[in-house]
């Protein structure tokens, strides 16, 4: 999830249905995400996991916690209904694990952070935290997250069920894993049933490219009784969604693979971020972005297509949008898009280093995974509940399934977000939310600046 | 507002001076202040504000001058680097932008909201019908949270909001407000002066109320008109509630920070709102340069305390104390 909409949905999510109203756009419900009908069959039950995949280490699965009683904290970012769907998969491990008690606490991102870093300073971290895979290098390079990689060999916990990127991304640098990944998040192409049927167009599908993308969203954008329709819409202020998907689609990178070369100042690169500049300022296609002040277009029922993230799904259920879900648009260089997992970490202080471990393993696990499907805010980082619940629980799962195939991960190392600020705050500026520059001109300017981050 | 500033400020309140002490015994006026037995009380009475002021914020302050001479990132062994915060900082852009703005927001907000909150002060202190209400409608910004402010001013300033209606009405092209890198700023000087505004009402209003109507009756028998009343009496005798509204308002100005941060983030453009406040924020918290924030607090207060020295030096020239 983009840190933008970590932000918005912080905020207050009934300050949005009031800028919602006031855009004058047809009556919507909150977007407060609602408890969403479970469509799919209850998970298995403890027992039958163990039925169900024998192997010959119980202590890989989940409910078979034989160290000592502790009551251990788990730290994450989000809002009430965060910490309600949070609290629903905490209830289910103290079910399967009764000497083992977890208190969640919730703060917006903003604090979330601010109050880590001075209870980790303090020493008095919460054993369980959550973490966002971009700024995981921050952390775990500055030696404050516990090495898990023996407790994985231990337990004979088996990390190939897990997706590939998101293990790759909570790989430290040193080859082991000082925390594992929870849920996935990935960018796709939400479209509007609706206006596709009025316009009489077919929906769009996998053989889309960039063209195909802008010559359907001209037709689609139009004045519809009265009130303007835009052809497509989506955020521009974080690279997530969506400008670092058209730069790997364009053959581009933004940082090389040793996080020290800059790869953002290529041509390759200019011509995706060009891309989604010619999208609001050439094809004009696109509202000229107004952060903060115009909400989701695609959720107001005033785009027809969005570029964004999986986790926008049960807000978009509960705003009533009838929507279907179809991968990137290709670009020069084929299909991209990216995937940034959210992981749990242990605090390398713990004093309950086995219980929290436990806590880890089994959010990993299909018990806890099926109800962060059932959930639909993010994609389940286990492989077979990925594949199974979560594909078929909503029109689109299986396309965001299907994406992680050609899905590159979010940009993730030491400074991340001194690195991110600069460069999207040149983008801001400059390239979306007005034209002063190209977008070869505008990353060509803050080149060296960028440079000198990476090499800190 | 932090409680310090209200500490420091507070020789500029308006003292009662001369007449009559009617409940002073004559021992006690002869040892002005309290006798040995009492500063044991005073000093227990005031232990709490005191032990508070010591701990909570006097080791903080001295703990970021020590701060400001390393590089420390909170969770790994600081290393010693002597002043090479303060000099890097004067090369880098980013504080610069972050001091140029906040100087801006100063400069523009401070005289602003004093003489609107003087011009609704003088228009609150009349008898008229329904006063009570008026008044409580000026002072409702105050006991409204300034998240729940922000988020409405940004509707207000949405593509569609309300400010882009009015200016329609008069063949204004639509604007981006908090978007544009040229109205950004103005925005949020226009919301964070109605946010401050009843504060100051509040004081020139008790200000203007305590002006006694002998003096305005004296200037009318002498045929005074109601710009040389506001200009010989009202406007003189005020000046103590100028002064003082005037040195919370530049403290205050200096430090903005949450409008700042629920306005223009997320959605900032570009670095056109990026005060100190907020530099010093993001460089420390968000960024694990806890000595390159250190270090700007302490310009930030030096630029404070000259600002406040200046402004002090100044007050025998206007202000009257009656």
């Amino acid at each position: 999830m983009s840190r933008v909409s970590r932000v918005k949905r912080a905020i207050s999510l009934a300050a949005i249905a009031v800028v919602v109203a006031g855009c004058g756009s047809t009556a919507t419900p909150s977007p407060t995400p609602a408890p969403t009908p479970v469509v799919t069959p209850a998970g298995p039950g403890p027992s039958t996991i163990v039925a169900a995949s024998p192997t010959a280490n119980p202590a890989a699965q989940c409910g078979h916690y034989t160290g000592p009683a502790a009551t251990i904290s788990y730290a994450i970012w989000g809002d009430t209904t965060e910490l309600a769907n949070q609290q629903k998969i905490v209830d289910a491990f103290e079910a399967m694990n009764p000497t083992i008690k977890v208190n969640v606490t919730v703060a917006d991102w903003d604090t979330y952070w601010d109050k880590l870093q001075t209870s980790l300073a303090g020493g008095n971290a919460p054993d369980v935290f959550l973490m966002d895979g971009p700024l995981y290098p921050d952390y775990q390079t500055r030696d404050q997250l516990l090495d898990l990689t023996p407790y994985i060999a231990r337990d004979g916990f088996d990390t190939s069920q897990l997706a590939d990127l998101g293990i790759k991304d909570f790989t430290a640098a040193d080859g082991h894993l000082y925390g594992l990944p929870r849920d996935l998040s990935t960018i796709a192409l939400y479209y509007n049933k609706k206006m596709f049927d009025a316009a009489g167009i077919p929906y769009p599908d996998g053989t889309w490219d960039w063209n195909k993308l802008v010559s359907v969203s001209q037709q689609l954008t139009k004045t519809v009784n009265g009130a303007t329709q835009w052809g497509f819409y989506t955020e521009t202020t974080d690279m997530e969604n969506y400008w670092s998907e058209l730069v790997w689609q364009a053959g581009g990178d933004i940082v090389g693979p040793d996080k020290k070369t800059l790869m953002i100042d290529s041509d390759q690169a200019a011509q995706g971020i060009q891309f989604l500049q010619d999208l609001i300022y050439k094809y004009k296609v696109m509202a000229q972005p107004t952060p903060g002040g115009s909400g989701d277009l695609f959720e107001n029922g005033q785009a027809a297509m969005e570029a964004d993230g999986s986790w926008l799904v049960p807000s978009h259920i509960a705003a009533g949008i009838d929507f279907g879900v179809a991968p990137l648009p290709a670009g020069p260089a084929g299909k991209a898009t990216s995937v940034n997992p959210s992981g749990v970490v242990v605090y390398k202080g713990t004093k309950s280093p086995d219980a929290a471990w436990e806590f880890v393993k089994c959010y990993t696990g299909p018990t806890m995974q099926q109800l962060v499907a059932q959930l639909k805010a993010s994609m389940p980082v286990n492989k077979s509940v990925l594949a199974t619940t979560y594909a078929t629980s909503f029109d689109g799962g299986q396309v965001f399934a299907d994406s992680l195939s050609y899905a590159h991960l979010k940009p993730s190392f030491r400074g991340y977000n001194e690195f991110t600020t600069a460069l999207q705050d040149e983008l801001d500026t400059n390239v979306f939310n007005d034209n002063n520059k190209t977008a070869k001109q505008a990353l060509d300017d803050v080149a060296s600046q960028l440079q000198d981050l990476l090499g800190q | 507002m932090p409680a310090f500033s209200i500490a420091r400020i507070g020789s500029a309140l308006p003292r009662v001076r001369g007449g009559a002490r009617p409940f002073e015994t004559t021992r006690a006026r002869r040892h002005r202040g309290p006798r040995a037995g009492e500063w044991r009380w005073a000093l227990l009475f005031l232990a709490p504000t005191l032990i508070g002021l010591a701990v909570l914020s006097a080791g903080p302050i001295l703990a970021t001058l020590g701060i400001s001479l390393t590089s420390w990132d909170m969770l790994t062994p600081p290393t010693f680097v002597g002043i090479d915060n303060y000099t890097s900082l004067f090369n880098d852009a980013r504080f610069m932008t972050a001091m140029r703005n906040t100087f801006y927001y100063t400069a523009v907000s401070v005289p602003l909201g004093l003489v609107l909150a003087l011009g609704v002060a003088m228009w609150v202190n009349q008898r008229i019908r329904g006063i009570s209400w008026i008044r409580t409608m000026y002072f409702l910004p105050l006991v409204t949270s300034s998240t729940a402010i922000a988020i409405v001013w940004l509707w207000m300033y949405s593509p569609t909001g309300l400010f882009n209606n009015a200016i329609s009405i008069f063949g204004i092209s639509p604007q981006r407000w908090v978007n544009s890198p040229a109205l950004a700023m103005p925005s949020i000087i226009a919301m964070s002066t109605w946010q401050g505004l009843p504060a100051n009402v509040i004081i020139f209003l008790a200000g203007l109320q305590g002006i006694p109507t002998e003096y305005y009756d004296a200037v009318s028998v002498d045929g005074a008109g109601r710009w040389a009343r506001f200009r010989h009496v009202t406007l003189p005798l005020l000046t103590p509630s100028i002064f003082f509204t005037g040195i919370l308002a530049l403290i205050g100005a200096f430090q903005v920070f949450d409008q700042i941060y629920v306005m223009a983030n997320p959605g900032k453009p570009g670095q056109s709102t990026i005060t100190l406040v907020y530099f010093i924020y993001e460089t420390g918290f968000r960024n694990f340069h806890m000595g390159l924030a250190s270090a700007a607090s302490w310009i930030l207060f030096l630029i404070v305390a000259v600002f406040t020295i200046l402004y002090f030096r100044t007050q025998n020239r206007w202000v009257h104390y009656q």
